[in-house]
């Protein structure tokens, strides 16, 4: 990574406080950091340790009690709902750990959507989808339905829906947490080798350890705060092989 | 997000759930159907009752009467002034200026005997131009209107007229015994006599006539026949009694025939003696739109002249006719209701199903206002559907009905010829943009919900 270095995200003391009847629990407890562009991270903890808090409210899909969230240079804390969607169609591409493919769709189709969303016609959604299927591999998938793929491939189309609108950052909230663990090793190879393709930002969330270690950065959080960060392996694409 | 991409979700979300889609849209065919199908009874009724009372005369037709023979008018017949208020020419030419008026013409009114075969009849006569006839809404079922200027009579019978003819012996007729006189208005030699006084102080043998000559045996007139209006002897229309004339030839006739005599039906001076002149006795003033024959109807009463027509009754018609159709419509809305009920219920019932489904779209980016608008889309969908075959469903039971009750021969009163249900094309095209309505509104606080959903059900729930 010769490039010059720019912040993309900028995290700056993070509360959140659920209150569950009297008592209050500290989800968040007072989290800073920043992330910079073309940078894997990983977000490793324990269940119940806030890491999912954590990537929701990056995502803007939850309001932080307390704290600045600054993504590609704006305040998501300060966004209403509308606004807050408007930038995910924009800035942020997700990918999620059952899929959350529409069964309806077919592949090409599931790529496509979110550039559904973003107001653009048939034509040209379907030839960007098609870039970024062939960049997964699975061009010879296209019209297949979701439930005609594995689980694996399901994966991938999931992470070419993310790719396909070119977004700053990815959010993968467990990515290969449905998967086995050889197809994990492929599925993070690819995210991996297209992240850095495409020079984009990366922010994973998992409990595993192992899946961390191909992270660049690796986060680790427990009981709301980050308790330490680690560089991972230089030459992961190499180490996974080893599995 | 593009509108046609908002449609073609919506439309493949629905098509997905094909049974109950099917089956929300049966409530609305049924609701649209029961609506469209009640007002359609209360319109047919209206455009029935219209028809009827164009067979009395006309919805856009005045008459003009005049004020001497019009019986209405009698305290003012005795002004001075009366006498100048005579209907002729000039007159018609007074009201032809009046706007709105399409068409005046005067029409000449008598009477006369007619006879054939031991049958005879007292028949009103009456003289119109020969192009004008078919403005008063004579339709012939045989034969021709006169021909203009003929020089000689030609006489159009009314339906009814057949039936009024009666044995001259035993005075029996068609309403008596309900035979129909063996008579072919058409080919038999009908004889007339217009001069009845005459004719009956001569064949009675009164002796002496009013001027004291010896009686006379006026002139019996073997008179060919042009044409027979449409209609069987019992079909009532405003001209069915009537035997219509060239107004032109009538004239002639009747100035030979009276000579210095006052003719039955004329306006005279106030010693009884006849005017020179042979004045209309109505004159028919055809109005370009229902709507402004009130109006006309008015300034012709200024003008002095006693005007009659049928806006009034049409008037107090239609007004009670809207309200039979408001309470036919609304009986029929009741089960639009229930549909608009069943949409409601089928979209929560696709919102709860489709939690996941909306989360993913909203982490995805998809706007609220998307969403709201696709649910709407999908509610409004099922209405266009359900409108669309229900206003088919309705035009087949409007058919049925028709058919059904036109072979039932009711032998009612109205005129069903024209149908008991009636579909304008304006009330299948609200009654579609209704249904449209009745499903978005039904769909509106379902589609509220589905944009209010957290975005973050998708994610947990796994």
């Amino acid at each position: 990574m010769s490039e010059k270095k720019k912040t993309v995200i900028r995290v700056e003391d993070l509360y959140k406080i659920y209150r569950v009847g009297e008592s209050k629990v500290r989800a968040l407890n007072g989290v800073s950091f920043t992330i910079e562009k073309g940078e894997f991270c990983a977000i490793v903890g324990t269940s119940g340790s806030g890491k999912s808090t954590l990537l929701n409210m990056l995502a803007g899909l939850e309001k932080p009690t307390k704290g600045q969230i600054v993504i590609a240079g704006e305040h998501m804390e300060r966004k209403n709902e509308n606004q807050l969607v408007k930038f995910r169609r924009e800035h942020i591409g997700f990918i999620f750990q059952s899929f959350n493919l529409l069964p309806t769709m077919n592949a090409l189709e599931n790529i496509a959507m979110p550039l559904t969303f973003q107001g653009m016609d048939k034509e040209t959604r379907l030839k960007k989808a098609e870039e970024v299927l062939a960049l997964v591999g699975l061009t010879k998938h296209k019209n297949h339905k979701p439930t005609q793929m594995s689980g694996g491939q399901q994966q991938r189309v999931g992470i070419a829906r993310a790719l396909v609108v070119q977004p700053e950052i990815i959010f993968a909230d467990e990515p290969t947490g449905n998967l086995d663990s050889k197809t994990s090793a492929e599925v993070m190879n690819l995210m991996k080798k297209v992240i850095k393709e495409k020079n984009q930002t990366l922010v994973m969330v998992t409990h595993d350890d192992h899946l961390a270690s191909f992270a660049d950065r690796i986060f680790r959080i427990s009981d709301g705060k980050i308790v330490s960060i680690e560089y991972g392996s230089e030459s992961g694409v190499d180490h996974i092989d080893t599995k | 997000m593009k509108f046609r991409d908002m449609l073609r979700m919506s439309g493949s979300s629905l098509w997905k759930r094909k049974v109950r889609t099917i089956l929300t849209v049966l409530g609305v065919v049924i609701g649209t159907a029961s609506i469209v199908v009640m007002i359609s009874l209360g319109l047919g009724l209206s455009r029935a009752s219209l028809a009827e009372i164009e067979q009395y005369g006309g919805i856009t037709t005045i008459t003009v009467e005049d004020q001497g023979s019009g019986g209405y008018m009698e305290e003012e017949s005795s002004d001075s002034q009366a006498e100048d208020k005579h209907l002729n020419d000039d007159v018609i030419e007074e009201i032809r200026n009046i706007p709105h008026v399409e068409d005046v013409y005067g029409v000449l009114e008598t009477e006369a005997l007619a006879m054939c075969g031991g049958f005879q009849t007292y028949v009103s006569v009456r003289g119109v131009e020969p192009e004008k006839m078919d403005k008063l809404g004579i339709t012939l079922a045989q034969g021709s209107f006169p021909e203009p200027d003929a020089g000689y009579l030609q006489a159009v019978y009314g339906n009814m007229i057949i039936g009024d003819f009666y044995n001259e012996k035993t005075g029996e007729g068609y309403w008596y015994n309900g035979e129909l006189p063996d008579i072919d208005l058409m080919n038999d030699s009908i004889i007339f006599v217009f001069d009845m006084d005459s004719y009956y102080n001569f064949i009675w043998g009164g002796g002496e006539s009013e001027d004291g000559s010896a009686p006379v045996m006026p002139k019996k007139r073997i008179i060919e026949a042009a044409g027979i209006m449409e209609g069987t002897v019992e079909d009532y229309g405003s001209n069915s009694y009537y035997v219509y004339f060239d107004i032109n030839e009538l004239k002639k006739i009747l100035k030979k025939e009276y000579k210095n005599k006052a003719i039955p039906g004329q306006p005279t001076t106030s010693s009884g003696k006849p005017f020179k002149e042979i004045y209309y006795s109505s004159i028919m003033v055809n109005v370009d739109d229902m709507d402004y024959v009130q109006e006309v109807q008015n300034q012709i009463t200024q003008l002095g002249y006693h005007a009659s027509s049928n806006a009034e009754w049409v008037q107090s018609m239609q007004g009670q006719y809207f309200y039979i159709e408001l309470a036919l419509g609304g009986i029929g809305a009741v089960s639009l209701i229930v549909a608009a009920i069943g949409i409601a219920n089928t979209m929560m019932m696709s919102i709860y199903e489709r939690t996941k489904e909306i989360g993913i779209m909203k982490v995805l980016g998809c706007d609220m206002r998307n969403i709201q608008g696709m649910f709407l889309m999908e509610a409004g969908y099922i209405g266009f559907i359900g409108g669309a075959l229900g206003i088919l469903l309705s035009y087949t039971i409007s058919f049925t009905i028709n058919t059904v009750i036109k072979n039932l021969d009711l032998g009612m009163e109205m005129n069903m010829a024209v149908g008991i249900s009636y579909i304008p094309l304006w009330l299948a095209g609200l009654a579609l943009v209704f249904a449209v309505f009745v499903g978005m509104a039904a769909g509106f606080f379902p589609s509220l919900r589905a944009m209010k959903l957290s975005p973050l059900a998708a994610i947990r729930n796994e």
